[in-house]
Order: structure tokens, then C-alpha cells, then sequence
């Protein structure tokens, strides 16, 4: 690739670019911290304990938690003791969401977490290694008179993995053992009103199930959905920038099929790049208001994945194609060893995501942590992935090393090179350097905003106005990472100044019959002007 | 006198009867008029179109402003009686050891004065109000929780957007409220009663725990969501009760400059005192011989080496061996199971002296 826009454009152009796409950067963080609402909601919900009167347990009696309709409750389990209740009879209901409230669509997604309240009794302590056996229904409704229909039954165990602070002594019985949060369920669509939960914990004996779990007092389930402001928030700026997108991509497509030669890699992969951009910015979601699609979840899923993988295959070929080593590159195959471990942690993290999303769509209460085989498995994935990564980055910076390593070498042999060659030269590393600079600009801004949201509470208050620091995390790096796609796509498109350059520059043709062909990635090199003077001496400073 | 109901309700509701006293103040829980309206049935399963709130609101004892909001809100009256029963449970368990036990005889002498004990009741009220207040809202006996303070938006629609509070926000909004505690008064023990008040709350904030779960993509960091989780109401009780050890006594002091009579701290520092400390105003009596305050602690049982010297106030204890029946090797289930075998246990109980 020779000749980018970049090098043939004038200082003042180039700022003039930078601080549109500053305000329009600044524009998408303010668009996330000042109207969008945080960006998901945590609800409490206490399990309501009703009693199963009825001596045969049919399956199609759902408990209602309160309203009309609603179960025989008891308050405690000493309650139930006292009138002959057994644990098989009883029913933990909740009600999704809490009374006078509806889901909606734009929630996206649901997501519950269960904890146990298990009280310390000397008598009744939890056993080394206890499970907790739960049979759970999932049930939902679209008006509150209609009968309850089921979406799922399932009977999952949990691990509980609980401990006792303090001394265990008759003194501390009554106190809460803390339990670590247990996953759930995870619903990828919110395409009805209302849903009902019911969980039964029940006992057998002989099975050992549900022995030695301790004393339950309650049940605490915490729902987490997207909220619905933030969701069209989201979706608009999607809806946005999805054209700008496109259009740049279809320029840029096109100012390379002008050029005479056949593109090269760095050019094809700077355009793959748009296209695994412009797939995520695809607002498909909008299809999910209307249709019960559970997949989405998965589905933003791998459009991130892909995103990523691409995004840090182009850094390694970008390295790759500005070493000015004099070697035959611009070859995907060349750098399969670096490229490799991108594709194959990727590989890891989709199947990851398959075990635990992809089963998911089938039973909203599986989770593949819940098992030991499970965990092992996941965590071996995340592992691989995890050395994949670090195995990248190592390629990664050593690849800028060389390049550094040949930038400084080149630079002493500059000035004994002819104009074309040298011009060449300081092109390349102009663009290296801008490209390096941009993007370690971008991954700081996304390292910084992401330990600040992790710190923060989420929202400031600035004055009168509250800032929504996660919500304005989201859209700002989102926007972010499409303003460096386009910028890239913009500034690294071949330049058509030789057209113009030609009839005003007499030396050029000269010098590009001279050094056509100085490494394998130019096939063509473009003259000398003005302003390329400039920015060259700019990246020599 | 109430047969099949626990021995504990059965006492309360016979304590309930005892207590008659007059307080001009309207509060509620263990310091209202007549605060411990235990009936038999706890948990109405009425629904709530119904009437029946409306009923349970004219038991209780209640100022006319409280009584309006109770009529609004169909779950109030039960989670009011709920927290009754969450303090003086807990109000019971925190001073099982101390010369006052938190017995209610003496209740309505005690509220109107200025003793630490006044404190504790006040604040164990408040804070166990706002704790049974966030809990209702979760298990969805109260209709209108967190979505009712965003004022731009109507309810639903708060509540799609995503800009609702949480629980325990609303929860003390409401207590400010029911209580009436929005016009500070001038008298001092209006104000040292309205600080222990405060101190409830904040012990139940200060309880909080923020708990994180993350969801991004597989399950990354990415994106987390965090919330704030009520800890137990023993925790609470706890702290309340460390507050109640570690009390502050004010000093009267007239300011000269406005005539208004305002808090100083009398030991440790003159200027007000935090707004975590417990205040009162004067020193409790002993709580050893049955007084207006307390039943005394004759008959107390206690433990011979810890509690005995303190609680019998140096009158010495009885002796008695007797034998105890005791449940051991105990299959216990998760709920409302238990199979023992008894065992025989001879074990010596010591008793306050009465003279």
C-alpha cells in the first residue's frame, strides 16, 4: 500500500479530521453518560413461600407469590414445622417482575442469580461439598387473568459453596452463613410480560438429595436485565452509525478497484476490518422487539468475537507489512504463526460460549459452572484462550520492536538514499508511527474508562446532572472503535494526488520509473509534494 | 390461655395486654402506644383488592397521617406488624445478657425519658422498619416501591426506561415520612429521639453490601452489574447494640446567641456528637429491683461464671440441679424436619436471688 491519503494530506486537513472525529468521539460519550440510563438494572426478589396443599403433585399448578390467585403462604419454616408441612410440599414462587410492573422487549435479556439464606444451627450444618438439588419451573404470561404457561422445567443442581465467619458455638446459632452467588438463569429474549419461577427443594433420603444443605431460611433471586432506555439509546446510535460505516467502506472499496494494480493484503484486510465492523453495527437487534429470539445473546456474541479477532489480526499485519525488511510478504500465509493463536483462542472462546449460551437456549437454567466436568472444562478453554492472548501480544510487540529496530536503522541511512526511495521510506514510517500512536491512544482510553467504570459506582452527579459513567463507557469506546475504523479507512485509502501531482510535478516520473518496486508492498510510489515534504519531516522528528 | 400458638406468641400477646401508656410522639414499633397488635394470623392471603389491609390498618395503633398511608398501601399494615416482631425479637436476643432484657413491662415509663435504653428502642424500631420496608418491596407485598420517586416519568415508563431506585432508598424516604419526621422540632428531646431514629437507619445502610456479577461477553467483566444487599437483621442488632455500649450523653446546654436549646457531647467533645452515635440524656437506673423502668432481675437465670455477678446485681444466685431432656443425633432436614433421639442431661441453673 503506498500513497495513503494520510501522507498527501496537509497538516491543516489532518487536524481539521482529527477534531471532527474529537467531537463527534466526545458527542458519543455524552450521549451515553447524559441521556441513556444505566445500562442494566438489578432487582431484588424474596421468594415467597407457599405450600403444595394439594396430595398429588401435578405439574401444571402454577403458585402465584401475591395478586390474585395467589398460593397459601407461610411465613418461616418454624411456621411450617408447627403445622406438619413437609420440605417436599413447599414451594418457593416468584413473580417477575414485582407488582405493577411489566417486562418488555427492550430489556433484552433476563438474567437471575440465586442466593441462599442459610442460617448456623449446631444440628444442622452444611455438609463438606454440599449440592443443593433444585427442581424449577419457568412459566409466563402476557395478561395478568390468562393461565400460566410453562417455557421450561428443569431439575439443576448447585454447589453450594458457603462459610462460617465466625465461631461455630451455640451462641452464634441463627447467624447467616455467606454463600457465594449461584447462576441461575439466563433468558437471551424478553418477548412476554410476565413470568412466574417456581423452585421446589426436594428431599430423598436415600438418594441423599438435598441432605445436609443446612438450615434455609429464604430465598433471594436478583434479576438483571438491560434497561430499556439504554437499549434504544444503543440501538439508535447503531442505526447511526451503521451507514457512515458502509459508506466509507463502499469508498474506500472503490478507490482501490480505480488503482491499476490489484489490491495488496494490508489493503483487503483494512477492508475486512470495516466489514466485521459494519456486521456488528448492524442493528439486527431491532428485530428482537418484535420477535422472540433468543439466540441474539449468542449471536452479539460471535459479531464481538469476529470483531476482536479481526481487529488484532490487522495490528499483526499491519506490523507485519511496514517492517521495510525486504522481504516477501503481503501473503495472508506468512503469518499464519502470528495470526494462529489469534484464530485459535477465538476458536476456544466460541466453543465456551457455545457450552454455556449455546445450551442455554435450550434449558435457561443450565450453566457450566454448576458441574466440576463443566468447570474444569470452561476453565480450560479460558485458559487456552488465555495463553493465545499472551502468546499474541508477545508476537505483537515484538514485531513493533522490529519495526522501531528498522525505523532507527533506516533513519541513519536516510539521507544517503535517492528522493523516491527515501520519500518512500519516510512514508512508512509516517504511517506506522500515526497508526501506533492512534491506537495506543484508543486502548488506553477503552483500559481507562474501563477501570473507571469498574471503580465507580456508576453514575456521577455533576451539578444538577447525573452522568451515567457505565452507560457513558459503552457508547463511548463503541464509538470509539467505529471513529478508528473509519479514520483507518479514510486515512489509509490510496491517495489519487499522483493524478494531479503528475502534471504539475515534472521529477515524478522520473523517480517512480526509477524506484518502482522498492519492497514487495508498493507497486506504485507516489510523487513528492509539498506537503508530503512536511509530513515526512514530521515523522522523522 | 392461647392454646396452639408458640410460646413466644402467646407471651407477646400477653405482654401486648399490659401495656398501656401514653406517648405523644408517633412513632411506631416498640416505642408506639400500643405496638405489639400480634395476631394469630400473619400472613393474610386475602387478596389485595380486597378490604382486609384496610382492617389491619384500624388495629393498629396509629397517628391519622399514618393511618392515610397505611389505607394507601394495601402491604403496609403487614409489614408494620412484621417489623414489630423483627425488633423485639432482636431487641430480646441483644440483651439476653443485661440487667434490662428488654422486657416490655416498663416499656412506657422508660420511652419517656432519656436513657440509653430509649435509644436502643428507638433506633432498633426505625431500623427494623426499614429492613421489614426493603424486604416487602422485594417480595412484592408493597405495590408502589422504587419507581415512585422518579417525578418526570409515570411510573411504567421509569420503570422501562430503567431509572427506578432501590429498595432501601425508598424505604427510608417512607420512613421520614410515616414517621413525620420532616420538621425538626426544638425541643431537645424531640431532637436527641429523632438523632437515635437516624441511627437505626444508618446502621441498616451502613449494613449494606455491594455484591457484583458480571455478564459481558462470555461471561467477561465487560459489562457488571452491581447491587446492594440488606445483610441480616442480626447483623444490624449487632451494631445497634455496640452503638448502645458505646453511647454518648448530652448536656442540655442553652445557646446563648439564638436561646435555642441545642446537643453537646458532655465526655468526649463539646461540639454535636456523630451522627452514628447512640445520645441520651440521663443515666439508666440499675434495672435491679422491679421499678416503673423494669421487672428487676430476680429470677433471671444466668451463667455462673459470665453473666450472674453482673445480672444478680450482688445479691447472689440459686443453685438448682434439675434434669434436662435434650435432642441429640438429630436428622435434620432443610425445613420443617427433625427426627432426635432425647437424651437425659443433668445440668446445674442458676437464678438471680430476689433479696
Amino acid at each position: 500500500m503506498a500513497g495513503a491519503i494520510i501522507e498527501n494530506m496537509s497538516t491543516k486537513k489532518l487536524v481539521i479530521v482529527g477534531v471532527i472525529l474529537l467531537l463527534f468521539q466526545v458527542f458519543s460519550f455524552l450521549v451515553g453518560g447524559l441521556i441513556a440510563p444505566s445500562p442494566t438494572t438489578a432487582v431484588h426478589y424474596l421468594a415467597t413461600k407457599c405450600v403444595d396443599v394439594r396430595k398429588h403433585h401435578q405439574k401444571s399448578k402454577w403458585f402465584m407469590p401475591w395478586g390474585p390467585n395467589q398460593c397459601e403462604k407461610i411465613r418461616d419454616f418454624d411456621e411450617a414445622t408447627v403445622k406438619m408441612i413437609e420440605a417436599n410440599d413447599i414451594v418457593f414462587a416468584v413473580h417477575i417482575p414485582l407488582p405493577n410492573k411489566e417486562m418488555s422487549p427492550w430489556f433484552q435479556f433476563m438474567l437471575v442469580i440465586l442466593q441462599f439464606d442459610i442460617a448456623f444451627k449446631l444440628v444442622n450444618q452444611i455438609e463438606e461439598g454440599a449440592v443443593a438439588t433444585i427442581d424449577v419451573g419457568l412459566a409466563y404470561r402476557d395478561n395478568t387473568v390468562s393461565d400460566w404457561i410453562e417455557m421450561a422445567h428443569s431439575i439443576e443442581q448447585r454447589k453450594l459453596s458457603c462459610n462460617f465467619t465466625t465461631i461455630k458455638s451455640p451462641e452464634n446459632e441463627g447467624r447467616y452463613y455467606e454463600c457465594d452467588l449461584l447462576p441461575f438463569m439466563e433468558v437471551g429474549s424478553v418477548a412476554h410480560k410476565y413470568y412466574l419461577l417456581n423452585i421446589r427443594l426436594p428431599v430423598n433420603e436415600r438418594k441423599r438429595v438435598n441432605v445436609g444443605i443446612g438450615e434455609i431460611k429464604d430465598i433471594r433471586l436478583v434479576g438483571i436485565h438491560q434497561n430499556g432506555g439504554f437499549t434504544k439509546v444503543w440501538f439508535a446510535m447503531k442505526t447511526f452509525l451503521t451507514p457512515s460505516i458502509l459508506i466509507i467502506m463502499v469508498w474506500y472499496w472503490r478507490r482501490i478497484t480505480l488503482m491499476t494494480r490489484p489490491p495488496v493484503l494490508l489493503e483487503k484486510v483494512i477492508f475486512a476490518l470495516g466489514i466485521s465492523m459494519t456486521f456488528i453495527n448492524i442493528p439486527v437487534e431491532w428485530f428482537s422487539v418484535g420477535f422472540n429470539w433468543t439466540w441474539m445473546l449468542l449471536f452479539g456474541d460471535i459479531r464481538q468475537g469476529i470483531f476482536y479477532a479481526m481487529l488484532l489480526s490487522f495490528w499483526i499485519i499491519f506490523c507485519g507489512e511496514h517492517l521495510m525488511d525486504q522481504t516477501e510478504r503481503n501473503r495472508f500465509a506468512v503469518y499464519w504463526k502470528q495470526v494462529g493463536p489469534i484464530v485459535f483462542g477465538s476458536f476456544c472462546l466460541f466453543i465456551f460460549d457455545m457450552c454455556e449460551r449455546g445450551v442455554q437456549l435450550k434449558n435457561p437454567f443450565y450453566s457450566i459452572w454448576a458441574s466440576d466436568v463443566g468447570t474444569e472444562l470452561a476453565m480450560a478453554f479460558i485458559i487456552v484462550a488465555g495463553i493465545c492472548a499472551c502468546l499474541y501480544f508477545l508476537f505483537l510487540c515484538f514485531m513493533v520492536f522490529q519495526v522501531f529496530r528498522n525505523i532507527s536503522g533506516k533513519r541513519t541511512s536516510l539521507p544517503a538514499m535517492s528522493k523516491a526511495r527515501r520519500l518512500h521510506y519516510e512514508g512508512l514510517i509516517f504511517r506506522f508511527k500515526f497508526l501506533m500512536l492512534v491506537t495506543l491512544a484508543c486502548a488506553a482510553m477503552t483500559v481507562i474508562f474501563f477501570i473507571i467504570s469498574q471503580v465507580n459506582e456508576g453514575h456521577w452527579h455533576w451539578g444538577d446532572y447525573t452522568v451515567q459513567v457505565n452507560s457513558a463507557f459503552f457508547t463511548g469506546i463503541y464509538g470509539m472503535w467505529n471513529l478508528y475504523v473509519f479514520a483507518i479507512m479514510f486515512l489509509y485509502a490510496p491517495s489519487h494526488k499522483r493524478y494531479g501531482d503528475e502534471q504539475s510535478n515534472g521529477d515524478l516520473g522520473v523517480n517512480s520509473g526509477e524506484d518502482i518496486q522498492l519492497t514487495t508492498t508498493i507497486t506504485h510510489v507516489d510523487g513528492p509534494t509539498e506537503i508530503y515534504k512536511m509530513t515526512g519531516k514530521e515523522a522523522q522528528e | 390461655m392461647c392454646p396452639r400458638l408458640p410460646r413466644t406468641a402467646c407471651l407477646l400477646r400477653l405482654t401486648a395486654l399490659c401495656i398501656l401508656l401514653s406517648q405523644t410522639a408517633a412513632y411506631f414499633g416498640l416505642t408506639g402506644r400500643e405496638p405489639l397488635v400480634f395476631l394469630p394470623a400473619p400472613l393474610s392471603n386475602e387478596s389485595p383488592s380486597g378490604k382486609a389491609h384496610l382492617k389491619q390498618c384500624e388495629q393498629l395503633t396509629l397517628t391519622r397521617r399514618q393511618k392515610r398511608l397505611c389505607r394507601r398501601e394495601p402491604g403496609l399494615a403487614e409489614t408494620l406488624r412484621e417489623s414489630v416482631r423483627l425488633s423485639l425479637l432482636e431487641c430480646r436476643y441483644q440483651f439476653r445478657n443485661e440487667r434490662w432484657n428488654c422486657s416490655l413491662d416498663g416499656r412506657g415509663s422508660l420511652l419517656k425519658r432519656g436513657f440509653k435504653e430509649t435509644a436502643f428502642l428507638l433506633a432498633v424500631s426505625s431500623a427494623a422498619l426499614t429492613h421489614a420496608l426493603a424486604k416487602a418491596c422485594s417480595s412484592g407485598r408493597m405495590e408502589r416501591c422504587t419507581c415512585d420517586d422518579s417525578p418526570d416519568l409515570q411510573h411504567r415508563e421509569a420503570w422501562q426506561w430503567g431509572i427506578c431506585g432501590d429498595n432501601l432508598k425508598y424505604s427510608t424516604k417512607f420512613l421520614k415520612n410515616f414517621l413525620g419526621q420532616k420538621r425538626v422540632s426544638k425541643d431537645l428531646r424531640a431532637q436527641i429521639d429523632s438523632h437515635n431514629i437516624n441511627v437505626g437507619v444508618r446502621a441498616v445502610k451502613s449494613g449494606l453490601k455491594t455484591t457484583c456479577k458480571c455478564h459481558g461477553v462470555s461471561g467477561s467483566c465487560a459489562v457488571r452489574t452491581c447491587w446492594k444487599q440488606l445483610s441480616p437483621f442480626h447483623d444490624t442488632g449487632r451494631l445497634l447494640k455496640f452503638r448502645y455500649d458505646s453511647a454518648v450523653r448530652m448536656l442540655s446546654l442553652t445557646n446563648a446567641a439564638t436561646g435555642e436549646a441545642e446537643l453537646a457531647g458532655s465526655r468526649r467533645h463539646s461540639h454535636s456528637p456523630r451522627p452514628t452515635d447512640f445520645v441520651y440524656l440521663e443515666d439508666s437506673p440499675s434495672f435491679c429491683r422491679p421499678s416503673r423502668y423494669s421487672p428487676g432481675t430476680a429470677g433471671r437465670p444466668c451463667a455462673k461464671d459470665t453473666s450472674c455477678q453482673n445480672l444478680c446485681c450482688g445479691r447472689g444466685y440459686n443453685t438448682a440441679l434439675r434434669h434436662t431432656t435434650l435432642s441429640c443425633h438429630c436428622q435434620v432436614r432443610w425445613c420443617c424436619h427433625v427426627e432426635c433421639q432425647t437424651c437425659l442431661r443433668e445440668e446445674e441453673v442458676y437464678t438471680c436471688k430476689k433479696h
